[in-house]
Formats: C-alpha cells, sequence, structure tokens
C-alpha cells in the first residue's frame, strides 16, 4: 500500500507516513496556521497530485501557496467556490474549477469527480507521474464554510460519500474544521468519517498540533511553525 | 409533449413529457448529469414556452455561462417569456424572514408573483435547498402552488443522498410522473454514467437503464462494448460490416480460401440517437486467450452460428458459457439462413442448451436489416437490465 510522506518526522518517522485511503479532520481555531499545516501535508512530493476545495480562498491564491512552496502547478488542482460569485463568467480549465457558492454541493461533487477522472486518464497535467492508482491528497478548506450554507445532515451525506471516494482511490484527504464555532453533536458526527485527526491549538504566541488515530505517532502537543510549505517542530 | 432535448430520450418516453407532469432528474453525487436539465430547459424555451428557473444555489449570470459551456450554445433569454429566483433572492428571503414559515410564505408569495406575471408553463426548479429548508412535501408544494390558468410542468433536479427510498418518495407522496435517476457504476474510478427510467405514469415503461455519454453539448445515450461472437466462418465479420458506420477488419485467408478473423473485427453504429460499439472477436479456438479481455466491460454479446454446420455449436455452447459467467445479454444470431440444410430453432436450442429467455434470430448477415434488428432486440435487452 501506498504510504504518503508528511514532511512532520513525529509522523514520517515512526509509520513511514499515512497509509492511503486515509481521511482526516483537523480541528482548529481561527487564526492557528491550521490551512498552513494541512496545506503543508498535502503539498506533492514527485510523482503525486494534491487537489484543493476552497471555500475561504481564490484558487489563484491557493496555486501561490504551493509554488512559493516549490511545489509544480501542473500537479495541483482547485476547485474554487468563492470567485465564481463575483466573476460568473470564469471558466473551467483541467486543473482549476470554479463552483458559484459553496452550497452547490452538485457542481462540487462533478468537479471533484471530473479532476479525479482525470488524473486517472492522465490528461490533467502535461507530464505524468507514471504511478498507478496515481497517488492524490486531497483538502478540504473547510467544513466549517460548508456547514454555514448547508444543513449538518446534508454535510454528513455529502463528507460520507467523499470520504468513500477518497478511500476508494488511496488518496490521502485532509478536512478542516473550526472546533470553536461547532458543537460536541457535530464534532463527533464529522469525526466518525475519518480515520485520525489532528488538533491544533495556539498557546500565547505559539501554535500546538497533535495527532491521534495515525498508526504510531504519539498523541502530545508539538509546537510547530510553517514556512514556504515546510513544517518545523519547535524543541 | 414537452421535448426533454434529447431525441433516445423521448422515443423512450413516446415523444416527451405530457405538459402538466411532474418530473424528477435525480442525480447521484458525482455524476456528471447537469445538461439533463439544461437541456430541457432549452427546449423549452426554443419552443417559447414560459419558463420559471429556480436556482437557490447559484446566481442568473452564473447559470447562464455554466449553461452555455455545457451546451455549447448560449442560452437566449432575450424576447423570451422567462423569470429566475435566484441565489440573490434566497439570500434576501433568508435575511428578511425571521422564521421558516415566514421564509416558506416570502418564497410563495414569489413563485406566484412571477407565475402569475409569466404565466409559466413550466417551472424548473434546482431542488435540494428548498427540500432543505422546508422538507419534500412544504418544499415541492412551494412550486405546486403556482396560480397559471394551466397546470404548469414542473421539472425539478435533485442531488440525492438518500437514494432509492427518497425516489419511492417522489413517487408514491407526490405522485411524480417521470423520475429519471442519473448514476454511475464505481470502481476506482466511474466506469460508466448512466440513466435509469425509474417511473413514468403515462406509460407503461418497464424500469430501463442506459449508459451516456456527453457528447458537442448533447447526452447520447451509449453501449460502450457490444461484442460478437461464434465459431470459425460463421458470418462474424459479415455481421458488424452490415451493422456499422465505419469498420475495420484484421483478417487473413483460412484453409478454406476464405478470410478469417485473426485479431477482432471493430465497428461503430449511431442508433436511433445512440452510439454502439461493436468488437467482433477472432472464432478459432487459439485465441481463446484473448476472449476474456475483449468481454471485459461489454455490456451485451451476439453470438453469430451457422445454422447449416450443427457441427460448430459446441464450440458456440463454449462460447455462450464464457458469457453467461459473465452475467451480461446475449442474443443468437443463427445466420445463413437463406441457405439450404439449416436447422430449426428447436436444434439449435436443444444444441446450445439455451435458456428460454435467449432469443433466436434467423437472419442472413448479408442483409443489413437483418443485423439492424438483431442489435436493435439486444440494446431493447440492454436498457432493461438492471445494473
Amino acid at each position: 500500500m501506498y504510504i504518503y510522506k508528511t514532511g512532520i518526522a513525529q509522523i514520517d518517522g515512526v509509520s513511514g507516513g499515512i497509509e492511503a485511503g486515509s481521511n482526516i479532520l483537523m480541528l482548529a481555531p481561527a487564526m492557528s496556521y491550521a490551512e498552513q499545516l494541512a496545506y503543508a501535508i498535502i503539498k506533492p512530493v514527485p510523482g503525486e497530485y494534491s487537489l484543493v476545495l476552497s471555500t475561504n480562498e481564490r484558487a489563484a491564491e491557493v496555486v501561490d501557496f504551493f509554488k512559493s512552496a516549490g511545489c509544480d502547478k501542473r500537479f495541483i488542482g482547485v476547485i474554487d467556490a468563492i470567485t465564481k460569485s463575483s466573476t460568473p463568467s470564469i471558466s473551467d480549465t483541467p486543473r482549476l474549477m470554479f463552483v458559484s457558492s459553496p452550497t452547490d454541493l452538485t457542481g462540487i461533487g462533478i468537479k471533484f469527480s471530473n479532476m479525479i477522472e482525470s488524473i486517472f486518464e492522465g490528461t490533467f497535467a502535461d507530464g505524468e507521474t507514471g504511478l498507478f492508482p496515481p497517488p492524490i491528497r486531497f483538502c478540504v478548506n473547510s467544513i466549517s464554510t460548508l456547514l454555514m450554507y448547508r444543513k449538518l445532515e446534508v454535510m454528513y451525506q455529502f463528507l460520507h460519500i467523499l470520504t468513500a471516494k477518497q478511500k476508494k482511490i488511496e488518496g490521502l484527504a485532509i478536512y478542516l474544521l473550526n472546533n470553536e464555532s461547532f458543537d460536541d453533536k457535530t464534532l463527533s458526527l464529522i469525526k466518525q468519517l475519518m480515520t485520525g485527526v489532528i488538533e491544533v491549538k495556539v498557546e500565547g504566541n505559539a501554535n500546538y498540533f497533535r495527532i491521534t488515530g495515525i498508526r504510531g505517532t504519539k498523541a502530545d502537543w508539538q509546537k510547530f511553525t510553517v514556512t514556504k510549505g515546510q513544517v518545523t517542530i519547535v524543541p | 409533449m414537452i421535448s426533454t432535448g434529447m431525441t433516445g430520450i423521448d422515443d423512450m418516453l413516446g415523444g416527451g413529457i405530457p405538459k402538466g407532469s411532474k418530473v424528477l432528474y435525480s442525480m447521484e453525487p458525482g455524476v456528471n448529469g447537469q445538461l439533463f436539465m439544461i437541456s430541457t430547459i432549452y427546449e423549452a424555451l426554443t419552443k417559447d414556452l414560459s419558463c420559471l428557473i429556480i436556482l437557490p444555489h447559484t446566481t442568473v449570470d452564473a447559470f447562464l455561462h455554466d449553461a452555455a459551456n455545457m451546451h455549447g450554445s448560449i442560452l437566449q433569454t432575450t424576447g423570451k417569456k422567462i423569470a429566475f429566483i435566484d441565489m440573490i433572492d434566497r439570500e434576501r428571503i433568508q435575511r428578511s424572514a425571521t422564521t421558516r414559515d415566514t421564509a416558506e410564505n416570502e418564497w410563495r408569495a414569489r413563485i406566484n408573483k412571477l407565475c402569475k406575471e409569466n404565466q409559466t408553463e413550466v417551472i424548473f426548479g434546482y431542488f435540494d435547498v428548498m427540500y432543505e429548508e422546508f422538507g419534500l412535501e412544504r418544499g415541492f408544494n412551494l412550486l405546486e402552488s403556482c396560480p397559471s390558468d394551466k397546470t404548469p410542468t414542473i421539472i425539478i433536479e435533485h442531488l440525492n443522498f438518500e437514494g432509492n427510498r427518497l425516489l419511492l418518495q417522489f413517487i408514491e407522496k407526490l405522485s411524480f410522473d417521470l423520475v429519471i435517476s442519473i448514476r454511475a457504476t464505481f470502481g476506482l474510478l466511474p466506469h460508466f454514467n448512466f440513466f435509469t427510467l425509474v417511473h413514468t405514469s403515462w406509460a407503461p415503461l418497464q424500469k430501463r437503464s442506459v449508459p451516456f455519454i456527453i457528447s458537442n453539448g448533447r447526452i447520447v445515450p451509449y453501449i460502450p462494448k457490444i461484442v460478437v461472437m461464434g465459431p470459425p466462418e460463421s458470418g462474424k465479420s459479415t455481421f458488424v460490416a452490415g451493422a456499422s458506420e465505419r469498420v475495420c477488419s484484421i483478417d487473413k485467408k483460412g484453409l478454406s480460401g476464405d478470410t478469417t478473423t485473426v485479431a477482432m473485427d471493430f465497428g461503430w453504429m449511431h442508433w436511433k440517437d445512440f452510439d454502439i460499439t461493436l468488437y467482433g472477436t477472432p472464432g478459432q479456438p487459439r485465441f481463446d486467450l484473448i476472449l476474456p479481455m475483449l468481454l471485459k466491460n461489454a455490456m451485451g454479446a451476439v453470438i453469430v452460428i451457422d445454422v447449416t454446420k450443427p457441427d460448430s455449436l459446441a464450440r458456440a455452447k463454449h462460447l455462450i458459457s464464457l458469457i453467461s459467467e459473465r452475467r451480461m445479454p446475449l442474443v443468437i444470431a443463427a445466420n445463413k439462413n437463406d441457405l439450404p440444410n439449416r436447422m430449426n430453432e428447436v436444434e439449435i436450442r436443444t444444441a446450445l442448451a439455451l435458456n428460454k429467455n435467449t432469443p433466436v434470430f434467423f437472419i442472413s448477415a448479408k442483409r443489413n436489416e437483418d443485423v439492424r434488428f438483431v442489435l436493435e432486440s439486444l440494446v431493447d435487452f440492454i436498457t432493461q437490465f438492471s445494473y
């Protein structure tokens, strides 16, 4: 089974990385660098692809992050649920696709399927990686925003399908959720769909994460910073 | 009748959708089937029907742009009787309404006003959000309350997370006249998209499923692979050639002086708005190694036999066993029926141990109409097959 390297020694050093087919929930308060941490984990290594469903940032900003982290943008795809509401005439490209709002779960589902299909068919990037099934990292940024537009029951059903597909294509997915904005029932319902959880907190001026449910990792809080897509654990 | 905008589907429905009907396009998450609703909208506007389009998930401009991209032509709204309720209207209602009841009243008032002003004949609704906010019956009741002189046709698209249970509710609780479910078979990837005519109130149709592709802004019902098999020199290549608009064969001269297929025949035909691809396999046992590969993902099979050669039926029986293992629709084309000394149907059924559901058609593969009839029957068989 394919193992996804995370660039975080506490994960890679113990278990080699995260197993294919994993769905990880990242619980984090606002302004905790969780988004940077999530993007750093789903940053593709050569031979891999990364897809982002962005409900908070424009596609161009997402791509910029990955470019600044040294990634080849041909292997980055973004489903942007922001831009189309202000620029209705914007058109899809193979790697940048647009839905009119986070309400549009039909559109999001179709664009996700289209991108996965083009990766499998070898038409996504100019140069293909040759691995099969192609390793795909995926980030939903964020469930919090989607939950502002759609009810929890609907989002649960949607995520149930998304996580199952992710498992089937042997990808690695991270789902961001602001744990300060939602009650325990919401958090525990969403957790049911996941294979692991990364919690993020802010204390003083420092950011911390801890991991549960990923084989071999310790559940201790780790102080971290993220610079240009690189996670550094601060002793 | 109102056309769906998809010829093949109109044919299956007996010409289209009767006016005043309630129609559901049920979408399985992730399946690219938005063009079903879009095609029907384009068709209604082309026929100058007065339309109300309800888009709680998007803006009018974004919708028109997406529709044009999907359909390949701009949706002409100028000079047409068309009204919209979109995401911006929904947000206004959400801001002003303090309770669910007041929101519901506000929705109803807007729909009523636009229907009355435009004498709406067809309401197109993207239903997910209304379902989520008001529930199935109350949500749909908003669309039904349109006060036009004539009962408008209501056509909705719905993202269905609840599967057949929800479809039954549309049929039984809301008395929908037509339910089309748009789905995909998933392996590692969607293998193919298909639609299922789940229910029609005006025609005694059997539930049927048909794969489709999207080509040049059109939904095209699609049979990606029909395999044509049979003993050597039974007439498979003639059969494929007779059916196809484009054909390619890889043959060499056999011992008898006739040509024999040494790789495969490949044909493509467009019939009744269906795209169909035919794969003719080599008949000789030495090629059996490649048969499982040629049968992979096939949606139906034709076994061509030579009715003047009883001794070739043992080979045909072996090929039938390969098909039976894969559970797919099968028909028998009893070829060379124009020649003397032919077997009758009982002899063929006995020799091949056929069950009574497998049809046997007596044909001459040299007559294109015979070949087309066999394929027409097989396509009908395939479309009634539940995946």
